[in-house]
């Protein structure tokens, strides 16, 4: 899916449009629609996004550039037809907003607005009308002009194609709970107008109203990877046959920024499964990569080179991950990992988002905060699962430990079961809960070893806090104040001096 | 007044002392058994960890100087300076397993009665556990950190120490209800010193000498016996056939003290490795510093020394290795080397040589045996 392509002036508006409805408290409706005219002279392409969300205000439109690159930029005039009215307003307030005007002064025009009549309601309606005139075409050479109309064709569809997904994603990863999204294609042909109304089913959404943002997100992305993505509607039962199978972390950053003390907020979700038999039939593109999956303010987006940046500065080995490499492919950031279990998948969401209205166009310092947050955020997420789930992402260090804990546990097994004095067994026994009676060495030994690696793994989660000391075997009440040197003692290490060690 | 100073600070260094104590089986089970309902305790406490081990330290920072009150018999000992191996260190976790399985192998062996070798142990580790033991050296450090943790000496523990020494010379021993073994009989070979701690502490010791060698190499030991030096200057021979086990030292010891009259004189090469020797009689090592203080004897250095040198010809001196000047730099650092010990290894550094006993034969085979008989009548020794 290339974003990328999709002007950057529809994204914004449509992100505009769903914060607009986020702040609303009602039930708000966010439609696209698209009017194509092939048989008119010039052919027009009318895209309208319209909300029901508080009104706009026009601080939005202001640092709106008119862009030089994305290929509807070549047939655009730069003038977006504005309509909006707050609930308290009496009016509905018409504007035209000329991009291509340099002078800030005759950016804006205002239109005579239109009476209410009482009517208490607010929304917002922006169109841009995209024309290719005839005689261009027909300047080409005749056999080409199949093609031409064809490519125009295509290329509606393919923004069709576009910002339905581009809304599916919205919806079914952010799960934003009180907007309702319609997708409308027109087409004007000979026949007459056709009128295809596609409206997007909004699922029905377990999580409270009051649920936060980033709990949304979590419940979203779920669902998202669940369903192997927008392809099919149902979760998959033969990849995902049960949800223990799903380590879900998720992690929230903040700071305030800019001059208006705007609140940034950073949200990352991460998600580990566990695919026992990965089916033919499921098409998992990935394997052993990761794709991120990223959105700004509510809109997904391509992701930006300093949070690939930021991704590649995250300490990944102390949650016994290696990163290989990032690709940057297509707007989409992949992180291709080394050594990970054939089984085991990683998804990851990161979203950012301005937490007032209007939003800002971002800044050279905003990246600068970006990858902080983006790490913080990221890390947090990690914390998160670690605590949440046993076992999970252990750091390389924990891991070798880890490995002799069969052999401790063994070996005190061993001293437990060679000794014959009874009493010193029966207490051992009840130590780690066991029966006394016909106790075999194998539970003895899983029993300690249960226990230890449970130890290592809590300690890995606490090793970014402060770590205490363990407790000495044996207490000691000498006189004098102890010193506690650690010394590493080197394995296989002769020594200079040894055995003449005066 | 400065000597009832000397006197309570000698009195209050003991309080510094960490030893280990010599047990019985059914007591060092006790300790063992306590260690594991300790680490079981803390393993299933509302706080679970898995404790650490408090290992006494066995570096030179931690070694002390005791001097005796009412003898010269100075010793090294170790205070109570601790180092810890925790399993939580990742490259360290070896180690700390590794003193686990030598508890269990020792409480095996205790459990059954038996006594093992160091060399026997290593085999049994390497077979049991070849991921964690891989060398002897490696094993026998572990030794001494299960008796730095249990405070009981490797005895007690069920090893035997190795049978490397030899006696020779004007002393009858005898074990309890066994024959009488006369050492001056035993041929050029001596009797062997046995490993067990237990025999050599029963053995009932006589003699008639009037001196005590000690001898550092081997090969000497065998000239001076064959020589039959002891009925020249009566005298009983022992050596460890070059660094002092545990049991040559624990016999020289119960000789000094069987027989308090006899002066314990050294022959040793002059070079640091030969002071080195000759030192761990006379005080004891930092590396079985929890037991080897109890074995110091009183040793006098009586050859080769500095103003031998004059006896022996040029050809005969050697450069020092690298090894060499490093034993000398440790000994020069340590603060129990008396004023003329000092002196003398400073001219061995200075020199940059060193010579071997063997460089005396220039004169003679029979030189030896002159040289030690004029150095004692002369009672040139320090």
């Amino acid at each position: 899916m290339e974003f990328a392509s999709v002007h950057p002036i529809c994204l914004h508006l449509i992100s505009s449009a769903i914060q607009r409805c986020r702040l609303s408290e009602d039930l708000c409706r966010l439609s696209v629609v698209l009017k194509f005219s092939p048989n008119s002279d010039p052919l027009l392409l009318r895209i309208s996004i319209s909300d029901t969300g508080i009104g706009s205000c026009l601080e939005e439109f202001q640092d709106l550039k008119f862009p030089r690159e994305a290929v509807i930029a070549e047939k655009w005039d730069g003038v977006l037809s504005v309509r909006t009215t707050s609930i308290c307003d009496n009016e509905v307030f018409n504007y035209q907003l000329n991009l291509k005007e340099s002078a800030s002064a005759r950016r804006l025009t205002r239109l005579p607005s239109n009476p209410k009549n009482g009517v208490k309601f607010s929304g917002t309606e922006v169109c841009l009308s995209i024309s290719e005139s005839l005689d261009v075409l027909l300047a080409e050479i005749n056999c080409f002009f199949q093609k031409c109309l064809l490519k125009t064709f295509s290329s509606v569809f393919s923004l069709f194609t576009l910002i339905c997904s581009l809304l599916v994603l919205q919806m079914l990863v952010l799960k934003i709970p009180n907007v309702a999204y319609e997708l409308v294609v027109e087409h004007d042909d000979a026949s007459g107008l056709q009128y295809e109304n596609v409206f997007l089913a909004n699922e029905s959404n377990p999580l409270h109203f009051s649920a936060s943002n980033l709990e949304r997100l979590k419940s979203g992305f779920e669902d998202y990877i669940l369903k192997h993505g927008n392809s099919s509607s149902k979760k998959c039962g033969s990849c995902f046959p049960s949800l223990e199978h799903l380590k879900v972390g998720s992690g929230i950053a903040c700071c305030t920024e800019g001059l208006r003390n705007t609140e940034l907020v950073m949200e990352a979700v991460i998600l580990i499964s566990e695919i026992s038999e990965p089916t033919s039939s499921c098409f998992r593109p990935c394997g052993a990569n990761s794709e991120v999956l990223c959105f700004k303010d509510f809109t997904p987006c391509s992701i930006p080179p300093s949070s690939v940046k930021a991704l590649t500065s995250i300490d990944w080995r102390s949650y016994g991950l290696t990163l290989g490499s990032i690709v940057n492919q297509h707007g989409y950031a992949l992180l291709e990992w080394e050594g990970l279990p054939p089984s085991a998948r990683i998804d990851i969401v990161l979203h950012c988002y301005h937490n007032q209205y209007p939003n800002m166009i971002p800044s050279a310092r905003k990246t600068q905060l970006d990858r902080n947050l983006i790490k913080k955020s990221v890390k947090l997420a990690l914390d998160d699962l670690k605590e949440k789930h046993a076992g999970v992402l252990l750091s390389a260090h924990a891991l070798k430990i880890r490995n002799c804990a069969p052999d401790l546990a063994k070996t005190i097994a061993g001293l437990i079961l060679s000794s014959k004095d009874s009493s010193f067994q029966g207490e051992c026994f009840s130590l780690l809960g066991l029966q006394s009676e016909g106790v075999g060495g194998e539970i003895v030994e899983d029993c300690i070893k249960e226990k230890i690696i449970s130890v290592i793994e809590m300690n890995d989660r606490k090793s970014n806090q402060k770590s205490e000391l363990a407790p000495f075997l044996f207490e000691n009440d000498s006189l004098q104040v102890l010193e506690f040197q650690e010394e590493e003692y080197e394995e296989g290490d002769d020594g200079p001096f040894s055995p003449l060690d005066i | 007044m400065e000597d009832l100073c000397n006197s309570s600070m000698r009195f209050f260094s003991d309080q510094h002392l960490c030893f280990a104590d010599i047990i019985p089986p059914s007591e060092v089970r006790a300790r063992i058994e306590v260690a594991v309902l300790n680490f079981l305790r803390i393993l299933t406490s509302p706080a679970p960890a898995i404790s650490d081990l408090p290992l006494i330290n066995r570096k030179s920072s931690n070694r002390r100087v005791s001097q005796g009150l009412l003898t010269e018999v100075s010793w090294i000992f170790l205070s109570h300076s601790f180092c810890t191996r925790s399993l939580m260190r990742a490259n360290a976790a070896k180690a700390f397993i590794r003193v686990w399985k030598v508890m269990e192998m020792c409480f095996q062996i205790l459990v059954q009665e038996k006594r093992v070798t160091q060399r026997e142990l290593f085999y049994k580790l390497l077979c049991d556990s070849p991921d964690y033991f891989t060398s002897q050296l490696q094993v026998n450090r572990t030794i001494q950190d299960v008796v730095a943790l249990l405070r009981c000496s490797r005895f007690s523990l069920g090893i035997m120490a190795s049978s490397r020494g030899l006696v020779a010379g004007r002393l009858l021993l005898q074990e309890p209800n066994e024959e009488v073994v006369d050492c001056s009989a035993c041929g050029s070979s001596g009797h062997a010193i046995s490993g067990d701690l237990n025999l050599l502490e029963k053995l009932i010791l006589k003699t008639d000498a009037r001196y005590i060698i000690v001898v550092e190499k081997h090969a000497i030991f065998q000239r001076l016996a064959e020589d039959r030096i002891f009925n020249q200057i009566p005298s009983i021979l022992i050596t460890a056939k070059g660094y002092p086990d545990i049991a040559t030292r624990f016999l020289l010891h119960r000789l000094s003290r069987a027989f308090p009259d006899l002066p314990i004189l050294a022959l040793v090469d002059w070079n640091p490795a030969g002071l080195a020797i000759l030192c761990t009689f006379k005080f004891g090592s930092i590396g079985m510093g929890l037991e080897a203080y109890r074995y110091a004897c009183n040793v006098k250095w009586l050859g080769l020394r500095g103003n031998d040198l004059q006896l022996i010809p040029e050809q005969s001196m050697v450069p020092l290795k690298q090894r060499d000047l490093q034993i000398a730099t440790s000994l020069m650092s340590s603060e129990f080397l008396q004023e003329n010990y000092r002196e003398e290894l400073a001219v061995m550094v200075q020199l940059g040589q060193r010579v071997e006993i063997e460089a005396l034969y220039f004169h003679g085979y029979g030189y030896l045996g002159k040289y030690i008989a004029k150095k004692i009548v002369q009672a040139n020794y320090i």
